[in-house]
């Protein structure tokens, strides 16, 4: 999931959170698909971001998802003898990739 | 390492002469707690007294952070609901929030991360006052500050070491200093009155063993560390997951399932906290100009 501004959001992006009113209520669920009204209705109502699944929006300066794995290998690297941190080190990176859409 | 040296950086980190002070109001408390007689309100009152440690304190119980189910408005249903341990948590954790915010962003996030991995373990594993954890969590790398605060240029002589020489940030200041963090941390935590339970979690957050009733507690903070290290959210000096303690991991007896379940909820609170700040001030000003 990919936390966006509002402005950016399409039609079609679904949210991956439930977008709440300054009030902390619920003004539409996760899983709902955007459509321009949605949108425009969000934006009437001072909502800056939203959460959508997958990672639509790449911002200039980010890295790639190789990039990203290979660093979380280089932060385990001197832990690779030891089984939980390896498979913790192997959840992270599966994790990246799931939410990265792959 | 000669023994006068490592006496006179002991020394320095002992006084720490350039280090906020936490707020009195934090001793205040704990002598009110120990009185059998106080009432909520007469503690409601003392908190109420310093608005602006009222009104963080009220913004960390409401935020993502902590995540409490329903929303509080006062600090005496604050009192009510959560107990005064954890207030008092939330206190300590709202003033030194600050310290570390304005020396090291960078750090802060770690330990703001760190803090969130903490919350999600302890709830997990049923300790009672998770909120301790969290802030034990908040404030283990604190020793850092201080190295940073009174020893700067020796704390210039570790940040070169890291980064010439890809050591870790603790093996680098065991070569200059002859301590590490933890240990100062521990000092520092000593010095602001702070109980066993917060203070043994930072002073043994590298090796649980060493906690004389801490144990379970430490090694909490211990594994958080390691997983928000490898999450790779903030910085702690250096970007290396540090080796697993033995006793922390017969403590926390984690199954893969567990870690899975761990990340999961870690990654989502993660998501809520990430840019939570306390600067109250900021927001007022901009508020007003807006």
């Amino acid at each position: 999931m990919q936390q966006i501004l509002t402005l950016q959001a399409k039609e079609g992006m679904v949210l991956a959170k439930d977008v709440m009113t300054a009030e902390n209520r619920v003004l539409c669920g996760k899983g709902t698909p955007l459509t321009a009204s949605l949108i425009e209705r969000f934006l009437k109502m001072d909502i800056v971001q939203v959460t959508v699944e997958g990672h639509p929006i790449s911002s200039p300066g980010e890295k790639t998802l190789p990039e990203e794995l290979h660093d979380i290998e280089a932060r385990f690297s001197e832990v690779q003898k030891v089984p939980p941190l390896v498979y913790l080190m192997k959840r992270i990176m599966k994790n990246l990739a799931e939410s990265r859409g792959q | 390492m000669e023994d006068a040296k490592r006496q006179e950086f002991r020394n320095a980190l002992r006084q720490t002469k350039n280090l906020p002070t936490l707020p009195g109001i934090v001793s205040k408390l704990t002598k009110m707690a120990d009185d059998p007689d106080t009432t909520t309100e007469q503690m409601g009152k003392v908190i109420g007294q310093d608005y602006i440690l009222a009104a963080k304190l009220l913004k960390l119980v409401n935020s993502a952070f902590y995540g409490f189910p329903q929303r509080i408005s006062s600090i005496s249903s604050a009192i009510i609901l959560l107990g005064f341990n954890v207030v008092k948590s939330l206190i300590i954790s709202a003033s030194i929030f600050e310290v570390m915010e304005d020396q090291d962003v960078e750090l802060w996030q770690h330990s703001l991360g760190c803090a969130v991995v903490c919350n999600v373990i302890a709830t997990r594993m049923g300790v009672k006052d998770p909120e301790e954890v969290s802030t034990a969590g908040l404030i283990h790398d604190i020793g850092k500050i201080a190295i940073k605060m009174e020893l700067p240029s020796e704390y210039e002589m570790i940040t070169r070491l890291v980064r010439e020489r890809k050591m870790s940030m603790r093996a680098a200041e065991m070569e200059v200093l002859g301590l590490d963090h933890a240990e100062a941390g521990g000092w520092l935590a000593k010095g602001w009155n702070l109980p066993k339970k917060l203070l043994e979690p930072v002073s043994c957050h590298h090796d649980p063993r060493l906690a004389s009733t801490e144990q379970l507690n430490s090694a909490i903070i211990h594994f958080s560390d390691i997983v928000i290290r490898g999450l790779g959210y903030g910085h702690a000096g250096d970007n290396k997951v540090p080796m697993l303690s033995k006793r922390a991991w017969e403590l926390l007896n984690f199954r893969p399932a567990d870690i899975d379940e761990i990340l999961e909820q870690v990654e989502e609170k993660l998501w809520d906290v990430k840019g939570f700040s306390l600067e109250i001030k900021a927001e007022e000003t901009s508020s007003t100009v807006g």
